[in-house]
Order: C-alpha cells, then structure tokens, then sequence
C-alpha cells in the first residue's frame, strides 16, 4: 500500500517537476538563442577581433564547450546502448534509446558550429575531410564524428523497427567511437608533444570519465526535467530506475574525475619541484577560481551533496551543476596549457592585443557559447519531437 | 538486465565483430599511410636549379664583406638540385645589438599585418644595478629537422622541403591554429585580416589624404611574394586567416636574395647558408663557435644556431 502511495506522489511529482523545468527551459532557449544571434553576428563582422584568444593562447571558451558537447555525445550514446543491449531497468526500450541518441546528437552537432567559428578559414572547413591529414589528432577526430553521425542516426531509424538484426551491431559499433572520440578528446592534447602540462596520459581517462558522467548527468537532466509527462505507474517505476542508475553513475563519475586529477596534482605536494608554473597557476595563480570553486565548488561538490539527497529536483539541479563543472574543468585543461610562454619575454618582444599569454573570456565568446548551448537544445527538441511522431505513426 | 551472451544472436554478434574490425583496420590503415608520407612531395631534381648570374661577375676577395660572402655561397647552393641544400641560420649573441631592424626588415619585406611577426627580438635584463645587462635573441622559425608544428596539421598544410624549410600552404590551411600550438617557440602567429591603418581616421586631419574610416591605407593592401606567388589579402584572401611564420625568405632565395633579416641586420649578427656546403661561412661559424639551440629537449633539432 504504502509502496504504491509512494510511487504515485512521485509520479505526480516528476510530473510537475517536468512542467516546471520546461516552461523555465523555454525561457533559457530564447534568451540563450537571442544572444547567441548576437555573438554570431559579431563574429561574422569583426571576425576574430572581439575574442580574447590570440597567436600565443590559440584556443579559448568554444573549444572548452567543444569538448564538453564531445564529452555529452560520447557518453549518453554509451550509456544510452549499454542499457538497450543489457536490458538494463530504465534503459530497456526503444525510446530510452532514442532519447540517449538525440541527446547525443544534441550534444555533437552544436560542438562543430564552435569549431567552425573558431577557424580563421571557414570557407575550408571541408579540407579537414577532403585533405585529413591522420598523423593528427584532429583530423582523425573529424572522421570519426562525421562517421559517428550516421552510425548514430542509423540506429535512431532502425529503433523504429520490430526487429533489426543491424540495431545491435550498429550501436556496437557506435559504442566504439564515442568511447574512442572522448578519450580521444584527451589525447588531442597529449599529442602535443612540446607541451609539458599537456603531456600526461591521464588526460584521455579524464575525458573519458567526464564523458560518461557528463552523459549521465545530461540524461539525468533530460529524463528527470524533460522528457516524462507519464503518470502510469509502470512508466513511472521505468523512469525511477532509470534515474537511479544514472545518480548512481553520476556521482561515482565525479568520484573518479577527482581521484584522477589529484593522481595528476598530488605529485606536486610532496615534490615541490615538480610544480610546473602551468600548474601553479591553475591552482594557485590566476585560475584557482575556475578550478577550486566552478570546478570542485560547484562542479563536484555541490551535485555530490544534491545527489546524495532524496529530492528528485536536486537531483535535476546537481546535473545542470555537474556539466558547468564539466565546462570549467575543460577551460582548466585548456587555459593553463597555453598560458605560458617558453621564451621568456616573447609577448614583451613584439607587442600586440593577439601577441598575449593572458586570456581573458570576451563577451562575444560567451555569446557565441550560448548559441552553441540553444543549438544543442534545438536539435534536442526536433529529435525528441521527431521520435514522438514517427513513434505515434507507426 | 541479460547476461552477455544473451544480447546478441550469432548473426549479430558477427556483424558486430565484422564493423568494429573493418572500422579499426580502416583507422589503423590510414594512420600509418599518413605517417609514411610525412616527407614532402615538393619536386626535386634538375627542375629545382636555379643558375643565379648576380654573383658570378665579382671575384672573391680575402677579406671581402661577410654579406657578399655569403650571397655567393647563396648563388652557388640553388645551382644544386633542392635536395642537396640544406639551409641554416646562425646567430652571433654577441653581436646583436637589439635594434629590431631584421623584425622590421621582415615585416615590411612579408607585408606582415598586426599581430603577425616571424622574428620578434625577445630582450631579456639579466642581473641587477649596476651588475646589469641586457639580452638580445632574435628568433626566427627554427625550421626544426623533427618539426613538433608539421604532424599536428589536420589537412596537411605545413610540412618541410627538401632543403629544409618548414613551409605553410597559405591555400589550404583552415586556420586551426593547431601548429601554434605545437610550436614551443611561439614561431607561428595567426593573421586575424586586421591593418595597421583601419584606425587612423581617427583623429586625422579632414581633406584628400584622409582615410576613410575602418578602411586600410592602400599600402597595407599590396599583395605579398611569400613562396613566390603573389598574395592578396582585400576581401579576406589568403594568407588572412592563415598560420603564417618565417619561411626563410624563399621567394628572395629564388633570385640570388639573402634573407631580409641577414640583410638588414646592423651588426652583421645574423649568418645563413647551405650546411651541406662545408666551405660555407655558417658551417664555417657553428663549427668554430660555442653554439646552442633553443629548448633542445624537446628534440625538435632546430636548424637555427645561437653563438654565445
Ligand atoms: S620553430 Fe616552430 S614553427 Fe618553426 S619548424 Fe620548429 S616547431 Fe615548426
Ligand atoms: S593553422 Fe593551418 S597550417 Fe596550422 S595546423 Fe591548422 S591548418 Fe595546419
């Protein structure tokens, strides 16, 4: 008795967390994509000139959200096919799958528009693909996306089919490439060999890592805020199963992130020497804010707490928390990789605004970086709508 | 939840296997074709002789001037096919004064925007009052015999001649700003199509000469000769956009031309020629000298030596 009571309350309560979170989301969109227009336009007519990156620092705040969009594609897509193939409680049908893959999408396909705007050649982006060059990291990144794309938008039609002896093969497969694009995402640093900060084979188990948090946590968000308007108690224990697994692998995520990062750090407590100045600046010098409190603060410790806790509307709330986390730990990889120079007084030498190892966010940045985020929930509601009609089709 | 072997059928499994085995022969087969075709594909042989007639008039003299020393040697190096030269630029520490006329040699010689410069001349104070002096070190691109810059290229853009100049594809570079990146020597800049002069309307005197506002003066929009060919940067062209750094002055070295900065350089600090000559004047100084080169290692072996 008590057990049906309970789930019922909870029914109604995702119910009302859902319409909540929706009316909100549909705010966040239109501010997030009339500003976006803005920085659009901004890049389109100054160019480069209104960022903050330069010759010296190359890559600012689109490549931090680059990565993170990588990081949410490649694991909701993991996760999403893990739970279809093992049946996994919360992840066992076909629209469970469908959502993890549109999130996936939504997660990659603003991630590119970033990248785009970032090059000084826009007009060549298909040389990546016409002229790849594999001894680099990008280019073969570029391949996998694209290739990803199809696998992934192959098995969203064949979820569609009673039965497919391709769907399973074909996530499989797809499961390869986000597990390799994220960590690969980590060695798209490492391969550079003369950065010393960067040098660290750590780095693609990060990624990798907050990639399958990051996919968790976007899932946790979407399923829990967004997707469910159900109040049959059969959909409801299917969602709360759902939303259980992915607490549980959220939180477990975080845990390892910072366990692997103070492997990284620790070092530097009892070997003094060992502190590279990149280090010091991103925990004590001019990025410890991004690092101890957007990244530990609000990124790790405050979703922990939330996650802990038995609100389901924390719970949302620590996912949105976890993924800015996810965005400032990419910039503490990013920016203090870059920062400093190896020749001394080289910025000194040849004085320009571009010539610089400081970087500072500039708010065209920040408004391209909004439309990258309304990009992703656009393409988040097309496929979500797009699934519910063919689904209500068929 | 299922056990592992109850997920897929035979089939399935096979067509699993078969995808993620193609998909992983496919990368590993384009990796290493990529690595093995890392040496340039830039022609070579008798079509890359230049038979330079500026030298071959005046008669060495026993002590004639470093310069005319060394554009001779010049002369007598592209009278070589391209992949029997091997260029090199050497620094004497000791002279350089620090007047920054080679990094101004280049600029106006590359038409180089703002923000784009190939051999700044970094100044370092050493000591303290009155035991004080200050360092100069101009630095060129290395043109690094193992470049960190050239593999990281997504749509192979840059990559290293046969004589050893690190090149960049103006053409094809997607301005990635990827080799910025790998080049621990900040040796490569990006041209972000700006001008000196958008600006200078502000401020200045009304009538004819007046610029209009946010439009260059025309000088900053004269095509430059890098590799040769003539770039025209109005309307976005290449190399805006680009990844540009020091080539050597290549397109001087096809007619006879010392690079701007060895020309230019007041105290005679600056030396370049072909290694493989071993009666040249650089091998001449980096065998009889204290040399050194930047950030060793790093292994990047760059082909630009430091007298101290
Ligand atoms: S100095 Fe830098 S840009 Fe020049 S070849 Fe070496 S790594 Fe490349
Ligand atoms: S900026 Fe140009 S040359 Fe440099 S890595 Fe990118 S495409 Fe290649």
């Amino acid at each position: 008795m008590n057990s049906q009571h309970s789930s019922s309350d909870a029914a109604q309560g995702a119910s009302g967390l859902a319409t909540q979170w929706t009316k909100a989301l549909w705010l966040v969109w239109i501010l997030f994509l009339l500003a976006g227009i803005v920085g659009v336009i901004l890049r389109l007519t100054h160019g480069h000139n209104a960022a903050g990156y330069g010759s010296y620092v190359t890559w600012g705040l689109w490549i931090g959200v680059y990565f993170l969009g990588v990081g949410i594609s490649g694991g909701s897509f993991i996760l999403g096919s893990l739970g279809y193939l093992f049946e996994i409680d919360g992840f066992s049908r076909p629209s469970d799958l469908r959502l993890a893959i549109v999130l996936s999408l939504a997660g990659l396909l603003p991630a590119f528009l970033g990248v785009w705007l970032d090059l000084g050649r826009m007009d060549r982006l298909m040389n990546i693909l016409i002229h790849s060059s594999f001894t680099s990291m990008m280019a073969f990144n570029a391949w996998m996306y694209n290739i990803f794309l199809i696998v992934a938008a192959l098995c969203w039609l064949l979820s569609f089919k009673q039965k497919s002896s391709w769907l399973k093969p074909l996530l499989t497969l797809g499961m390869l490439f986000s597990i390799l694009f994220p960590s690969q995402s980590g060695v798209f640093f490492e391969a550079v060999r003369t950065n010393e900060f960067w040098r660290s084979p750590l780095l693609s188990m990060l990624f990798f890592v907050s990639a399958i948090t990051l996919g968790s946590a976007s899932l946790l968000f979407v399923r829990a805020a967004i997707a469910p308007r159900t109040a049959s108690r059969t959909d409801q224990s299917h969602l709360d199963s759902a939303l259980r697994v992915l607490r549980a692998v959220t939180v477990i995520g975080l845990i390892i992130y910072v366990v692997f990062e103070f492997a990284e750090f620790s070092i530097t407590f009892w070997n003094p020497g060992a502190l590279s100045p990149n280090t010091d600046y991103l925990l004590f010098g001019g990025y410890w804010p991004v690092f101890w409190i957007l990244h530990i603060g609000v990124g790790v410790i405050a979703p922990s707490i939330l996650l802990a806790m038995k609100s389901r509307g924390g719970w949302v709330f620590a996912s949105l928390l976890a993924t800015i986390g996810f965005g400032a730990a990419r910039l503490c990889v990013l920016v203090p990789g870059q920062v400093i120079g190896q020749i001394p007084g080289l910025a000194q030498a040849f004085q320009d605004p571009r010539l610089s190892y400081d970087y500072h966010i500039t708010s065209m940045e920040y408004l391209v970086a909004l439309m990258m985020i309304a990009v992703g929930m656009t393409i988040f509601y097309v496929g979500v709508k797009l699934s519910q009609l063919v689904e209500s089709r068929l | 939840m299922k056990k592992v072997s109850e997920i897929m059928d035979r089939r399935e499994f096979i067509r699993a296997g078969g995808l993620v085995g193609v998909g992983a022969a496919a990368a590993g087969a384009a990796i290493l074709k990529d690595r093995g075709e890392l040496a340039s594909k830039d022609p070579t042989g008798e079509k890359t002789v230049r038979n330079l007639t500026a030298m071959k008039n005046l008669k060495t003299q026993p002590s004639e001037d470093d310069h005319i020393r060394m554009q001779r040697e010049l002369a007598a190096a592209m009278s070589k096919p391209v992949e029997k030269r091997r260029w090199i630029m050497v620094i004497d520490l000791r002279k350089c004064v620090g007047c920054q006329a080679c990094t101004i040699g280049c600029v106006a010689e590359n038409k180089l925007p703002p923000g784009v410069v190939y051999r700044p001349v970094v100044q370092t104070e050493i000591g303290e009052f009155p035991n004080v002096r200050l360092n100069f070190l101009p630095r060129p691109c290395m043109h690094c015999e193992n470049p960190s810059c050239v593999p990281v290229c997504p749509v192979k853009a840059t990559w290293k001649r046969p004589d050893g100049v690190v090149v960049i594809d103006y053409d094809r570079c997607i301005g990635c700003r990827y080799c910025l990146n790998a080049c621990p020597y900040g040796a490569r800049t990006s041209d972000f199509g700006r001008y000196y002069t958008s600006n200078e309307a502000q401020g200045a005197p009304e009538g004819k000469e007046r610029p209009i506002y946010g439009s260059p003066a025309p000088w900053e929009g004269l095509p430059s000769n890098e590799y040769g060919k003539s770039w025209n940067r109005k309307d976005h062209g290449s190399p805006v956009g680009n990844a540009r750094k020091c080539h050597f002055c290549l397109h001087r070295l096809e007619n006879g031309l010392l690079p701007m900065c060895v020309s230019t350089c007041i105290g005679r600090a600056t030396y370049f020629g072909d290694s493989n000559d071993t009666e040249s004047l650089v091998v001449e100084k980096v065998t009889r000298n204290n040399v050194q080169t930047l950030l060793p290692h790093w292994d990047n072996k760059p082909k630009c030596y430091y007298i101290v």
